[in-house]
């Protein structure tokens, strides 16, 4: 059975699946002498069409290694060992493969974070934004050029066309983020992945960068994931939220719902972080060690203020609770508690 | 405008340069025992005779004082005489010079054929067979000696299966030299229309150029593997995957990414192929300049060798040159 065939068997449900779907997505470090060590545990992810799904977590979490799997660029020797992912009901492995079903940047597109080490450095911006474009648009040379020329103006660069023959070592941080949004959505893919891409930058820039963000997905049938470890940005800008936490999924809920009322201890941690009261985040965040030596199940054990003697045993599974909110806890901080 | 200020600043310094390479090599040479006066008179030499012809020579003066005047005669174009040959140096060399570069640059270019498509292909498939077969090869021609290949491939092809021609020197010694127009002597057979004297050319080169090619497309392999091994982990090249480049695209990006280095590479190579052809020269009665160079060591005859290194050194000054405007021509952040 060639690619084509399960395109065309899977046209009529593309309608109704989601954009992105990733199902129990695990990648594993081999180590030598030793239990391979897993970098993403069982990650399920949902994206539907026209949303914005925010994937918050702190440096470790494997957000990175999370889009670099979808991509199909683990890094470091790392093995996708099991879980399966279908863009739009078509199942794919491996994005960069010139045979594969799914193609990166046509349909999922990354931007990623630090871009002037990302581009090319011996090739124009022009250059670039056109080998992209008519690779997977077929355009001509001069249709691919003003093409990049429209995408150049409308991620806001001042002057497109004498950018275009600008060396990525010219450019500013801001200015290189631009330019690999500008790629990112050059083709017009069905999804895009903002691979922590705002974080480099100054407020500022980071605020117009976002908006020029959520307005071409707004004003198109694209959908989105932003991944960050800066939470405000998901309240502002997302429709729903997913914390990760050491390779886990540990909650996940609609926007409003999670800033409301979070019920992971992890997710309030991260909360109050950022809040004004330091009597909230001495509550969460002084936590007393465990004993020497002591794995704990739940991941999250060794830092949690709920800890209880069953989180140490037994680790928590990632449950339903209603309302498109899952968590993976004994313990949850819900309604009342 | 940029970049011919840079030639310009690079030509000036050129000359001290060139001077400290003369300081350098004949002060060295004139350590090296042996009285060129005694050799040329031969055994039987009175010790008058000898004083007398070191007094012509020169050779009796303090050693800075024959440099200032060696230095003032190049300075006009004369390389002095040499006593083995008994002609000027500079006319030697104008023979023998062409003679070691069309050999060395023939055998370059076929290195550069073999290493950087054997480089290439292994670096595009770390696994792969060709992977395993030129890590060999790398290996292998790091280890073999040169002038040992030269003789087994005499044997091989020369004596067991007659398909190359006795390695006697550049053509058949049959035939009536072409006129010497570059000094290349494909090139003039082929201006002059002597097309006899260009296949017997051809067919003489054949086997000192798979020699010296197929040793020195190592280092090419090696360096080519490497740096392309290198550009095809870099972030670049990552990001260009996941944009969905083709696979040729991806290659093309990271050759340009690796190629500084293996132009840095051939060009070491050539550079130092000019003297070390010298084994493979011989063993071929080649008639190069190393070959020249070394007899002169050999016997005290001092001119012809500070003629080679002259040479040799005003060659490996322009291939710098070229590399140096190929990485401004590669690398627009050069560029300022």
């Amino acid at each position: 059975m060639t690619y084509q065939d399960k395109t065309d068997t899977t046209e009529a449900q593309a309608v109704a699946a989601p954009v992105l779907e990733l199902e129990g997505i695990t990648v594993a470090y081999p180590r030598y002498g030793e239990s391979d060590h897993v970098a993403l545990d069982a990650v399920d992810l949902k994206i539907r069409r026209g949303e914005i799904v925010g994937l918050v977590g702190e440096t470790g979490a494997g957000k990175t290694l999370l889009t670099r799997t979808v991509m199909g660029a683990i890094p470091g020797g790392g093995e996708h060992t099991s879980g399966a992912m279908r863009y739009n009901g078509t199942p794919f492995t491996d994005l960069p493969d010139d045979k594969s079903p799914v193609r990166p940047a046509k349909d999922i597109a990354l931007i990623v974070s630090n871009p002037r080490r990302e581009l090319n450095p011996v090739l124009t911006v022009g250059q670039q934004i056109v080998n992209v474009i008519r690779h997977h648009l077929g355009l001509s040379e001069k249709e691919a050029r003003a093409r990049a020329v429209d995408m150049l103006r409308a991620v806001a660069i001042p002057d497109p066309e004498s950018r275009m023959d600008a060396w990525p070592h010219e450019l500013s941080g801001g200015m290189a983020q631009r330019v690999v949004i500008a790629i990112a959505l050059s083709c017009d893919p069905g999804l895009v992945i903002s691979d922590d891409a705002t974080s480099a930058l100054d407020v500022t820039v980071q605020l117009q960068v976002l908006n020029l963000m959520k307005e071409m997905v707004a004003g198109s049938e694209t959908a989105a994931l932003i991944i960050t470890r800066d939470i405000a940005i998901t309240a502002h800008y997302c429709d729903r939220v997913v914390i990760l936490y050491k390779g886990e999924v540990v909650e996940e809920a609609p926007r409003d719902a999670f800033f409301d009322r979070p019920h992971h201890p992890y997710s309030i941690n991260l909360l109050a972080a950022f809040a004004h009261s330091p009597a909230l985040r001495e509550a969460w965040w002084d936590v007393p060690p465990l004993a020497d030596g002591t794995r704990p199940a739940c991941r999250f054990a060794d830092r949690c203020a709920r800890r209880q003697p069953r989180c140490v045993s037994e680790a928590p599974a990632l449950r339903d609770c209603g309302a498109g909110r899952r968590v993976r806890c004994h313990y949850p901080v819900e309604a009342g508690t | 405008m940029q970049i011919l200020r840079y030639i310009l600043k690079r030509l000036l310094f050129v000359i001290p340069q060139m001077l400290g390479i003369l300081f350098i090599s004949f002060f060295l040479i004139k350590l090296i025992p042996g009285d060129p006066a005694v050799l040329m008179l031969g055994p039987n030499a009175t010790a008058d005779a000898v004083a007398k012809l070191r007094a012509e020579m020169g050779l009796d003066l303090p050693v800075f004082q024959q440099f200032m005047i060696y230095l003032g005669n190049v300075l006009q174009g004369d390389l002095g005489m040499s006593w083995q040959s008994a002609r000027p140096v500079l006319s030697d060399l104008m023979t023998r010079f062409p003679a070691t570069l069309e050999l060395v640059t023939l055998s370059l270019l076929l290195a550069v054929v073999i290493g950087l498509g054997l480089g290439i292909a292994s670096a595009m498939r770390p696994r792969g067979a060709v992977r395993k077969a030129a890590n060999y090869y790398g290996l292998l021609s790091g280890a073999i000696p040169d002038f040992w290949l030269a003789l087994v491939f005499i044997f091989v092809f020369y004596t067991l299966l007659g398909w190359a021609p006795a390695p006697l020197g550049r053509y058949s010694i049959m035939l009536i030299p072409p006129q010497t127009i570059t000094g290349s002597v494909l090139v003039d057979s082929l201006i002059t229309g002597r097309f006899d004297v260009f296949m017997s050319a051809l067919s003489h080169l054949a086997l000192p150029v798979l020699t010296l090619g197929l040793v020195n497309a190592g280092p090419i392999l090696k360096a080519t593997q490497s740096s392309m091994d290198r550009a095809l982990g870099s972030d670049f090249i990552a990001y260009a995957r996941m944009n969905g480049l083709p696979r040729r695209m991806i290659r093309r990006q990271a050759l340009r990414a690796a190629l500084p280095n293996i132009i840095t590479i051939i060009s070491v190579l050539y550079s130092f192929t000019i003297g070390a052809a010298v084994l493979v020269e011989i063993v071929f009665g080649w008639g190069g300049a190393g070959q020249y160079a070394v007899a002169g060591v050999l016997n005290s005859d001092l001119n012809p060798v500070l003629g080679f290194v002259i040479f040799s050194a005003v060659l490996s000054l322009i291939v710098y040159l070229i590399v140096d405007l190929l990485y401004f021509a590669l690398d627009p952040r050069t560029r300022g």
